[in-house]
């Protein structure tokens, strides 16, 4: 009959009138999100290679980096890594490419600033990579006394975190860095001349540590005759 | 100052209505911009009606302003819209023809006279006219009894003249 | 409670006499009195309706609707109603200035003019008109007047194609609206809305006249513009309509008319087929609120269903299935009555 539909229709709209709001309060509640929702893109910075896969493969130009070349290691150096958020569009190509995976999205979906400028993310070197690094650089003479200081502090700091990379630079044997680096954590005097000597003249620096490592030998030798005593 | 009584607050009431309906008139005849005119027309039919309705005649002032003012005069600006293909400003000029000012001129002069001449020679009854109440139903009966074959016969004659205007603007098919 | 207002009435009648004033004055005065009473409840009455119709609207879309200023968001049209206030007034410089500007104004008078006649209650209306239906249908008539004005005024071709077509649509609309009355006006035998009241002490018209009803629902649809028949100013093809081109307090207007004309529609469609101010147990001026706002909700209902459908269709419609179904409906009313004199019934 003509007319059903209508009523029907009338039925469909009344049945939805009484059903619950769908609606999401979101600044008030936030809103669920997938497991795999798209959000603001995250960068780490130490595991990057610096390989460029992700500008590739990127449609819109959005990201970019600086890279140095030293001329000690072989590896470039990544100095910033830039994201200019107002281009994307979220395909997650970039994601898929890194080998390394140091792309990922996040749940942050607020993305919006008050100036154009703000919406561009650029990653700057942490100074705690560069400690490393920065002992490779000959210091310069007419730096001054505090900065030396600060240097030196830096390496102490990245002595303490990662001895086996920058003593395998003084030192041929693996077992003798072994050695020196137990040293340095227990022995605080160690660690600090190490670093000093580091920062100021390399050279000396191996020799010291050389000096170190067959004073240590001994001693653990003796220690060990005494123990079989 | 003014003691002011029924009659004198009917009789403003009048005179409010009757100035409408007279400016009313005028612009239809002087505004330049045909638009205007035929809303002028609006308010003198507006104000007919308000007379109508002044005179306890309800219903035909009901009728008046559904019928004149509501739909005719909206067949009219639709048609002056239709027709208007010149600036909006300029479209109802006076006439610049001497001949055309002489037949207007003696046919508003007849009229007024045959008016003048209705309202004086005829005689008016003293005592104040009563209200019906009823003014409705005694139409109807007037209108399907008394007068029934006037009333059916006026029906017809716009019914033809509905189909002829149609086939006026649709034209006949020449088989 | 019962005779609150009309006792109210007759006080303040009477409080003017003793102050010296003639009766006709004070008559004059307290017509002015309603007249005020009636388009301050205008005013406030919307701000209600269209808080309502959007968190209906919003309801029947699984939306909240407005729900950050106040509780419920009720004072949300509050916030518009100022802001239409302090918006800039634009009149297009190519604009029949006169027309654009007197249109609004002639479109809410009319609508107001529509409240004269509808009973608000026992004893309650400014003007207890002989032919009180006939007048409301006469002057629901004048509104499209005001639109032509506002479209033609307007210089636009949006604003005229509006214009036209809810011209065309209002004055086909009507027709079978004033015939579907027709057949409620034979059964009471009165064009007088109290006496149409009282005709349904039994019983409502809408049961006797279940034709009659639909097509006067239909039809009135279509001459509030309301969805689906709101071609005339379809945001989505023709910007607005006749309003395009109004901005600020002259737009508001319209606006105001609108949903005045859909109250007055209602609250006759209370009056005329859901026994008026009639019912038990609450005061006679509550019921026509409780009948009209139920209408209203049904306008809504529909509005918030139905799509709108096409010009030509909407006109067919009212010329091919309404204008004979309502005349069917007289003839059948007609026939109904002698039967029911011949059987003796009534
Ligand atoms: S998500 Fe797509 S557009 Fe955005 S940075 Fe990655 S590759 Fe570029
Ligand atoms: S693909 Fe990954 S590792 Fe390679 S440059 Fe981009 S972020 Fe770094």
């Amino acid at each position: 009959m003509n007319g059903q539909g209508l009523i029907k229709g009338l039925g469909i709209t009344l049945k939805h009138f009484f059903q619950k709001e769908i609606t999401e309060q979101y600044p008030d509640v936030m809103p669920e999100l997938a497991t795999r929702f798209r959000g603001c893109l995250q960068f780490e910075f130490e595991k990057c290679i610096a390989c460029g896969i992700c500008v590739n493969s990127c449609p819109n130009n959005v990201l970019s980096f600086e890279t140095e070349k030293s001329e000690n290691s072989k590896k470039k150096k990544l100095l910033s890594y830039t994201i200019d958020f107002q281009y994307c569009m979220f395909c997650n190509l970039c994601v898929e490419g890194c080998p390394k995976d140091c792309l990922h999205f996040d749940h942050d979906f607020e993305l919006s600033t008050f100036s154009r400028d703000d919406i561009k993310r650029v990653y700057l070197r942490p100074a705690e990579m560069d400690e490393e690094k920065e002992a490779d650089a000959a210091p310069v003479q007419d730096e001054q006394e505090s900065k030396e200081q600060k240097q030196i502090d830096a390496m102490l700091k990245a002595l303490q975190k990662n001895p086996q990379k920058i003593l395998a630079k003084m030192l041929e044997q693996e077992e003798d860095i072994g050695i020196l680096s137990e040293l340095m954590q227990s022995n605080e005097k160690t660690a600090g001349k190490i670093a000093e000597l580091l920062v100021k003249d390399k050279e000396k620096a191996a020799k010291v540590a050389a000096g170190f490592v067959t004073k240590e030998k001994k001693n653990r030798l003796q220690a060990e005759k005494g123990g079989e005593e | 100052m003014f003691e002011f009584s029924a009659f004198s607050l009917y009789d403003a009431a009048f005179l409010a209505i009757g100035g409408v309906t007279i400016l009313g008139a005028l612009g239809v005849v002087l505004f330049r911009n045909i638009i205007y005119s035929a809303l002028s027309l609006v308010f003198t039919m507006l104000g007919v009606a308000a007379i109508y309705f002044q005179l306890n005649a309800g219903f035909l002032g009901a009728i008046q302003i559904l019928v004149y003012a509501g739909a005719i005069s909206v067949l009219i600006i639709f048609a002056v819209m239709l027709l208007m293909n010149k600036e909006a400003r300029r479209t109802n000029l006076p006439t610049t023809r001497t001949k055309a000012w002489f037949a207007g001129g003696t046919i508003t002069v007849m009229m007024l006279a045959s008016i003048i001449a209705a309202v004086g020679f005829s005689e008016w009854p003293k005592t104040a006219l009563q209200g019906v109440d009823n003014s409705v139903g005694m139409l109807a009966e007037l209108m399907l009894g008394d007068y029934v074959i006037a009333f059916e016969a006026a029906a017809i004659l716009l019914l033809v003249a509905v189909i002829g205007a149609i086939i006026l603007a649709k034209g006949v098919e020449n088989k | 409670m019962e005779h609150l207002f009309t006792n109210l009435a007759t006080a303040l009648t009477g409080w003017m006499i003793t102050l010296g004033l003639s009766p006709v004055w004070a008559d004059v005065i307290l017509l002015l009195v309603k007249w005020i009473i009636i388009i301050t409840i205008i005013t406030l009455n919307i701000i209600i309706l269209i808080w309502l119709e959007r968190k209906v609207s919003a309801f029947f879309q699984e939306r909240l609707g407005p729900n950050r200023l106040g509780p419920f968001g009720i004072f949300q049209t509050i916030a518009d109603a100022i802001k239409l206030l302090t918006k800039e007034d634009i009149v297009p410089s190519a604009a029949d200035k006169l027309i654009f500007k007197t249109a609004p104004m002639f479109f809410i008078v009319v609508a107001v003019m529509l409240y004269t006649v509808i009973p608000m209650g026992q004893g309650m209306e400014v003007i207890n008109l002989n032919i009180g239906l006939l007048f409301f249908i006469s002057m629901g008539s004048l509104s499209t007047i005001a639109l032509l004005m506002a479209g033609w005024g307007s210089d636009n071709k949006w604003s005229l194609m509006g214009a036209v077509r809810s011209v065309a649509q209002m004055i086909s609309y009507e027709i079978p609206l004033a015939f579907s009355l027709l057949g409620v006006v034979m059964i009471s035998g009165s064009l007088n809305l109290q006496d149409i009241v009282a005709a349904q002490d039994n019983i409502w018209f809408v049961i006797l006249q279940p034709i009659a009803f639909l097509t006067y629902f239909i039809a009135a649809t279509a001459e509030l513009n309301r969805g689906p028949f709101d071609m005339p100013e379809a945001e989505q093809e023709l910007t607005g309509g006749a309003y395009t081109e109004y901005t600020g307090m002259r737009w508001a207007l319209f606006f105001l008319a609108e949903y005045t004309n859909l109250v007055a529609v209602s609250a006759l469609m209370a009056t005329v087929f859901l026994g008026g101010w009639q019912g038990p147990w609450l005061p006679s001026w509550l019921w026509i609120i409780i009948k009209t706002y139920g209408v209203i909700l049904v306008f809504f209902w529909v509005k918030w269903t139905f799509p709108r459908i096409r010009m030509d269709h909407l006109m067919s419609f009212s010329w091919k299935v309404l204008v004979p179904v309502s005349l069917g409906n007289i003839l059948l009313t007609g026939a109904g009555i002698y039967f029911c004199q011949w059987m003796g019934w009534c």
